[in-house]
């Protein structure tokens, strides 16, 4: 009796009615979907047929699987579980959520500072933070997910194409911030020439020729570049962007080199270990020629 | 700031009339493009004398019969980055022939292009071995116990540490933008090298590209080198020999090898980094590069605008090293320009030959055909007796200039 009444508590509960329908909803659409041509339907027929049928196998075997559960306390667990289901994917939207409000936060915080630009001429504390604020919230909220551990026969593979989008993603953010910085001579010296037109129009002295006036604005362009590259924070950039780019090519290597070794194929780190050994042994050929008094190039002529 | 007030009307005014005169070049231009052009480099004669893995040794035919010829040959070792085309670049501006034609019996090293195999050469590959062996072959090919000596920027950084190894063997050195002392700020090589992670480098790339190199040049100065150079072309181009000449520079400066890796990594950590050579603290296949060592004559160039090597890291050489005839001399140029622009082409080669033909009376042995081990030391005749280094001999070529990077720098140089 109280068996019974267990069962008819498990069909009330929340997984029974659920399963049934979704099956009911997948049965119907597959049987409901029109066939395109009369060429097509035969074939189509024939795979709504074979889909249906496994669809109506599976929920079956999920029927006889449920009604298996009988201890009490398993059908509370398994009811438990699928009513805390729409509370895992709510978390889950939730996460997504929160990281999309924090990138649109960050970007907007920083987005306000773009026009508050260093001074003509200098380039210290560059104003880069929209590019830090990619980096930050990347590593912060999105870098994580690459760092999942992956599972299974193929949990190796699967964690060098992880780190290959990971590296790929910081390499190109600080290829963005390098490019950046490298226009910004270009935008400021486009500024201080306007400046200097002006000037020398207020005392009627401005060039007639667009000649003249090329090699003002180069010379302006020039003296930016050249503050720009003695700064420490270009320099800084620069590192960071070619770090990043070898980190980038190193990963992408490997994984190229992955793929490799499933083909009959030598890959470059098999030559470099035998390019090694070749160049320690000519190194003692050598050696033994000069003892020998062999001119390398009397070898030749032989 | 309000907006400024730029009389348009005139600029735009002006604008049109360029563009008329702009209409007028593109279309001979277009002659001069589509028509047949000469843009062939190195083409003086030479043939390949020693060969050994992917280096070569060229030898230049000089007239046998013109008079004052110089006894002694010289060797010239270009760096490992670019080309050794760069001396013979166009028939009226070449290094080579200048030579040639004062006599100079010329030997030249072409590095070729190091592929993936050569990612574990070391300087001391380079210098104690392919330069040593070839150093030899032209001894015994000349009988003479002594060679003269030539490097050119990193070729000359080689160069000087052979000379302090093999003394012996060196008759008189001559170095031209030759970087020795690494500890300066004055060239944005020089800063950004300092904190570079080649260890990374050379796990990523194995030997270090030629484009990338490049690339990292061109940064330099982009304005001149990325910009200006390609407008001043536009405004050349129809103009034949000046299009045939922009190319040939062209098609030099982008021919670049990629660079050892071991070599690469070397060069940056105890030259750029840890500035070991100046210092006499370096080693190669075990042995102390000792400076003090270096006891030829020796003659320094380098150049007043040089932004790749500044003169703060050449002019260090001449006070370290233990030869009493030493020279400096600083031309009012970049790093290219003292072997290309027409210039300074006039005073650099004959100013060398000059140099060499002062040292080149002194008879040598030519009966005692010099073994490798066991010879004697020839005694150099000083010119020039130096006691403090407040005598070295120091000469400023050309008008001092107010800007490092001359116009000319970007068109003509390239770097």
């Amino acid at each position: 009796m109280a068996d019974e009444d267990l069962n008819q508590q498990f069909k009330e509960s929340v997984i029974f009615p659920w399963l049934q329908s979704v099956a009911d909803v997948w049965l119907k659409m597959v049987q409901t979907v029109p066939p395109n041509s009369s060429a097509m339907l035969k074939v189509q027929t024939a795979l709504q047929e074979r889909f249906s049928q496994q669809l109506d196998t599976n929920l079956n075997m999920l029927k006889s699987f449920s009604k298996m559960i009988k201890p009490p306390e398993e059908k509370s667990a398994a009811a438990n579980a699928a009513g805390a289901l729409p509370e895992i994917f709510l978390k889950l939207a939730k996460s997504g959520f929160d990281v999309a409000m924090e990138i649109q936060k960050h970007l907007w915080e920083k987005a306000g500072k773009i026009g508050q630009r260093t001074e003509a001429y200098k380039f210290e504390n560059l104003d880069q933070e929209i590019f830090k604020a990619f980096s930050d919230v990347y590593q912060n909220e999105l870098q994580q997910y690459f760092k999942i551990p992956p599972l299974g026969l193929t949990r190796f593979y699967q964690e060098r194409i992880n780190e290959l989008l990971d590296k790929h993603n910081i390499f190109e953010t600080t290829l963005a911030e390098f490019l950046s910085i490298l226009y910004l001579p270009m935008e400021k010296s486009f500024k201080v020439f306007q400046e200097k037109l002006k000037e020398m129009a207020e005392k009627g002295e401005i060039p007639a020729a667009t000649k003249e006036n090329y090699a003002m604005w180069l010379k302006i362009l020039e003296g930016h570049y050249m503050n720009l590259f003695k700064s420490a924070d270009y320099t800084e950039t620069l590192h960071r962007m070619l770090n990043h780019f070898e980190d980038f090519l190193i990963v992408r290597n490997e994984v190229i080199q992955d793929f490799l070794t499933m083909m009959p194929v030598v890959t470059h780190k098999d030559i470099d270990d035998l390019y090694k050994e070749f160049h320690l042994l000519k190194k003692r050929v050598k050696e033994l020629e000069k003892r020998l008094g062999i001119s390398p190039n009397a070898l030749d002529q032989r | 700031m309000g907006e400024p007030k730029i009389p348009l009307d005139l600029i735009l005014e002006k604008m049109a009339e360029d563009v008329e005169k702009a209409k007028e070049r593109v279309s001979k231009a277009s002659e001069v493009l589509q028509g047949r052009l000469d843009t062939r480099l190195a083409m003086t004669p030479y043939e390949v004398v020693y060969e050994e893995d992917r280096v070569k040794l060229k030898h230049y035919f000089r007239n046998e019969n013109a008079e004052n010829k110089l006894k002694v040959p010289l060797l010239v070792v270009y760096a490992l980055i670019n080309r050794e085309t760069m001396l013979d670049l166009q028939p009226d501006r070449s290094v080579v022939k200048t030579f040639l034609e004062g006599g100079v019996d010329l030997y030249m090293i072409d590095w070729g292009y190091p592929k993936r195999k050569d990612r574990f050469l070391t300087i001391n590959d380079h210098v104690n071995g392919y330069m040593n062996n070839i150093v030899d072959f032209i001894r015994e090919k000349h009988h003479v116990p002594k060679i003269n000596l030539m490097g050119i920027c990193m070729g000359g950084t080689f160069c000087v540490m052979y000379s302090a190894l093999h003394p012996d063997k060196i008759k008189n050195l001559i170095t031209t933008v030759t970087p020795s002392s690494f500890d300066t700020d004055k060239g944005l090589l020089h800063v950004w090298m300092r904190d570079i992670d080649v260890d990374r480098m050379i796990k990523t790339f194995g030997n270090i590209p030629g484009d990338l190199m490049n690339f990292g040049f061109l940064l330099l100065n982009p304005a001149r080198l990325m910009i200006d150079k390609y407008v001043g072309f536009m405004e050349n181009m129809d103009n034949k020999d000046f299009v045939e000449n922009f190319v040939r520079m062209e098609k030099w400066i982008f021919d670049s090898p990629d660079v050892p890796g071991e070599t690469f990594r070397q060069f940056i950590e105890d030259c750029y980094k840890k500035n070991l050579l100046i210092q006499s603290k370096m080693y190669l296949g075990g042995r102390r590069v000792d400076l003090k060592k270096l006891t030829m004559p020796l003659l320094n160039f380098y150049g007043a605008y040089d932004h790749l090597v500044p003169p703060e890291a050449c002019n260090q050489l001449t006070k370290a090293v233990g030869s009493v005839d030493v020279e400096d001399i600083c031309f009012e140029t970049g790093h290219i320009g003292i072997y290309v622009s027409s210039k300074i082409q006039k005073q650099f080669a004959p100013k060398i030959v000059e140099w060499l033909k002062q040292r080149d009376q002194e008879d040598v042995p030519v009966a005692e055909v010099p073994s490798a081990a066991g010879r004697k030391k020839a005694s150099a005749k000083p010119l020039l007796k130096r006691k403090s280094s407040a005598t070295v001999a120091k000469t400023i070529v050309g008008k001092p200039k107010k800007s490092h990077t001359s116009k000319n720098s970007g068109r003509i140089e390239g770097r």
